[in-house]
């Protein structure tokens, strides 16, 4: 397992496409969050939570995640580097465990990266806009229970998403179709569950699909409004990840490379 | 420094080298690939499947509300039209019957708001008097609200307008809304001509319109009425409404052609008392809308519209709007929306014909038989765009006409909705349109495969462009919202709008119910201008490097 972990560790380090991927999660979490805290005012939106919008980045942050996730898994379909990949390494649990393992590494790295600079950009920025004690609010800290459960769930929701995309990755074996079914699955699925015109299938969405439900661990007020509580939401969007984690294996074990 | 040279294959007979030739060839390629017509066979049932399932499950957003006292949506009562559509038409009106021949005169000294709520913090206050604030004269088939009428005006800041039968607006003069000004219609049969004057001497022609159904005895008088302002802040549905009160005082009020021994009645036509829709406060003033902040239905003014005559003066005081009848949700747009899924596997598709060359090094081989890699390129965006518009138009037209019969079944229908036919201005609109952009993103998705010759990149910069900004638009404040569907490829799902906005309504334009900045084909202009840029990069690139 070792031996494994560390070739992973070999393959995603000697590309030097990783390394932008990676700043590029924590440049996007850090400046879409930045921005959003930035523009929001308190007279008009009182009612946002300070945390979560400093958090905003993240859904833009989440597409880098799964597209290291991308290069990982079917990445290596595209060059036909998976064969040497199966060839050394036979057994395929092994192989997508420690890919899963050094891909949470990596994006729980730079994901920690981005998260923290998003904090400070919120502690920053907002009081500027009017979210001061005057209007009820403190200063977006990690000491606060809710704001550390954000921040720590934000990370933890990235690397779920990469995982999920590894997953995906093993059992399409293509890139382009990874890509696709990967952001199709996030920002289409949740802008049709914002904008919908079903109360019932609005609120399913919100509770069943991997962003939406994932995403619910970045609320710290108005709990008892949201469609899914902050770590059950955290839990569905584990099980996206293990059920194409477990397809994602299935495939790899049943099929020829 | 090695230099590289393709050499010119030798002129062969023209018909070998032929672009059609090449256009054959990347057919051929593009349809021998099981996994593109696959994909291509998903466009089309995604494109067709979603809506339909949308649009039959579409059952919240306030559709048509009907009591005993009328019919209301999302708040507002709504009267029909002489073209049978839905009208708001409410104001204070003084009148005495008209025949068929006739003139009416007037001077109308100053229209100014008398009334608004305040709003909530945050939000921009309304204007003392509203821009589509009017006063004016009118001639109107009868006082039942929704009749036939034209009618010359002051408005509030757009100057002097002669408008007849809701939808039609023409602009006369400009004029300050604190001047005196004078106005006449005259009537000669059912033809009506606006008149204006600064002094009452010399007059000068606004307009002439044909208003038909207009009976020999008509109405004819004066009018006061300001309409409700509305305003969007925030993202999603953060907005607020309130009802607005103007008044103006008229003097010399004058009538030929009237009846003998008839003298000035006063009333208000189409007042409204607002029965709250379900699920808001009784009191229908300040219900908390579907976020629980000041929902569209906030109604924290209340007017109190009335006439006063004092020595030859009448000062009416008005409230409400004499225009078409514009909801703010438009659920055919949103559930066309659901198109996106297609969308998601048209930006695949287009990126794998040009990557998957790249991947296999068949590329190598297409551009020794075809040297010029701007053809190559351009014969490749023709098969693939070609190919996905006909995919995707076979999905819309399905989807059109079996979404827009589930809509009327929940409730979205004439008159305040369109009727959702196939063959009107607005299906061809949508069913071409969504074809058509999916045709565009199809060619934007190749230039990009060819630019980064990755297939995932391509995708996720495709899907960057094209749709992140739909998701960005409803969590971002409205004016950065506005700004992003104005400049990216989004604009192009303008296309999908079925709701008319009128320049003489002012009406909320929110991303979160449907409605774009831009209008339909200048938002699918800045689409084609992303594509073709994009692809002209892709040849340039393309061009300076090798295989």
């Amino acid at each position: 397992m070792t031996d494994a972990l560390h070739a992973e560790w070999t393959k995603l380090r000697t590309v030097a496409s990783s390394a932008w991927v990676l700043l590029a999660l924590a440049a996007l979490t850090m400046a879409a969050g930045g921005l959003a805290a930035d523009v929001v005012k308190c007279p008009a939106s009182c009612s946002v939570d300070p945390t979560k919008i400093s958090l905003t980045g993240i859904i833009l942050g989440q597409a880098a995640a799964a597209g290291l996730a991308v290069m990982v898994m079917a990445g290596e379909y595209s060059t036909g580097l998976v064969r040497t990949t199966l060839t050394a390494m036979p057994r395929r649990g092994v192989v997508l465990s420690a890919k899963a393992a050094v891909l949470s590494a990596c994006i729980g790295a730079a994901g920690l990266a981005g998260v923290l600079g998003s904090v400070l950009a919120g502690r920053l920025l907002l009081p500027g806009n009017g979210y001061t004690a005057v209007h009820g609010f403190a200063a977006v800290s990690l000491l606060h229970g809710p704001t550390l459960r954000a921040a720590a769930g934000s990370v933890l929701y990235l690397i779920l998403i990469g995982l999920l995309t590894l997953g995906l990755g093993a059992a399409l074996r293509s890139t382009t179709a990874t890509a696709a079914a990967v952001l199709g699955l996030l920002y289409v699925l949740t802008f049709l569950g914002d904008i919908g015109l079903n109360g019932t299938w609005q609120r399913r969405i919100e509770r069943w699909t991997p962003m939406d439900a994932g995403l619910a661990v970045q609320a710290t007020t108005h709990l008892a409004r949201q469609a899914i509580t902050p770590w059950p939401g955290l839990g569905v969007c584990a099980l996206w990840a293990a059920a194409a984690l477990g397809g994602g294996w299935l495939v790899l074990r049943l099929r020829d490379a | 420094v090695t230099t590289t040279l393709t050499p010119r294959p030798p002129a062969g007979p023209a018909t070998r080298n032929g672009f059609w030739q090449l256009l054959r060839s990347e057919w051929t390629k593009f349809r021998t690939v099981r996994g593109w017509a696959i994909t291509l066979a998903a466009v089309t049932a995604l494109t067709a499947l979603l809506p339909i399932w949308l649009a039959s499950t579409a059952t919240s957003n306030d559709p048509e509300i009907c009591t005993a006292r009328g019919c209301q949506v999302e708040g507002r009562y709504f009267f029909i039209g002489p073209s049978g559509t839905a009208v708001t038409d409410s104001f204070t009106f003084v009148h005495q019957p008209v025949g068929v021949d006739g003139s009416i005169t007037v001077r109308v000294d100053g229209l100014h708001g008398t009334g608004r709520a305040t709003a909530p913090l945050g939000f921009r206050q309304p204007p003392g008097t509203q821009p589509w604030a009017k006063a004016g004269l009118m001639i109107k088939a009868s006082t039942r609200p929704g009749s036939p009428y034209a009618a010359v005006l002051l408005t509030g800041s757009h100057g002097i307008r002669m408008q007849d039968d809701f939808g039609h607006d023409q602009a006369g003069p400009p004029a300050a809304a604190s001047q005196a000004r004078w106005l006449r219609l005259t009537r000669a049969g059912d033809a009506i001509t606006g008149w204006e004057s600064a002094t009452g001497a010399a007059w000068t022609r606004v307009g002439t319109v044909r208003v038909a159904g207009l009976p020999a005895t008509a109405q004819a008088g004066i009018f006061v009425t300001s309409p409700d302002f509305s305003e969007g802040v925030g993202s999603g549905d953060n907005m607020y409404t309130t009802r607005t009160q103007a008044a103006a005082a008229f003097t010399g009020l004058r009538l030929t052609g009237g009846t003998a021994g008839r003298s000035w009645t006063g009333g208000l036509v189409g007042s409204e008392t607002l029965v709250p829709p379900a699920g808001l406060s009784s009191a229908g003033r300040a219900g908390p809308g579907r976020t629980g902040k000041c929902g569209p239905y906030c109604h924290q003014f209340q007017p109190a519209p009335g006439i006063s005559r004092r020595a030859g003066t009448y000062t009416l005081t008005g409230t409400g709007d004499i225009a078409p009848f514009t909801p703010i949700v438009d659920p055919m747009h949103i559930a066309f929306l659901a198109t996106l899924f297609g969308l998601i596997a048209v930006i695949g598709l287009g990126a794998a014909f040009i990557t998957a060359e790249y991947r296999r090094s068949l590329i190598r081989t297409t551009l020794a038989a075809t040297p010029r890699r701007g053809r190559v390129l351009l014969a490749k965006g023709i098969v693939v765009g070609g190919a996905t518009f006909a995919a995707a138009l076979i999905g819309t037209a399905v989807a059109f006409p079996v979404a827009g019969r589930e809509l009327a079944r929940n409730g979205w229908k004439l008159p305040v909705w369109t009727d959702y036919a196939l063959t009107s201005g607005t299906g061809l609109q949508v069913v071409l349109g969504t074809a058509a952009t999916a045709a565009a993103v199809a060619v934007l998705a190749l230039a990009a495969g060819t630019v980064f010759r990755r297939g995932a990149g391509a995708v996720t910069a495709v899907i960057g462009l094209v749709v992140m900004p739909l998701v960005l638009a409803i969590v971002l404040p409205l004016t950065l919202a506005t700004w992003l569907l104005r400049l990216t490829p989004a604009a192009a799902f303008s296309l999908q709008s079925t709701v008319p906005h009128y320049s003489q309504v002012s009406s909320v334009c929110s991303p979160y119910h449907g409605c774009f900045p831009l209008a339909p084909w200048y938002g699918y202009a800045v689409l084609c201008a992303w594509a073709v840029a994009a692809l002209a990069g892709a040849i340039y690139v393309m061009r300076r490097r090798d295989v």
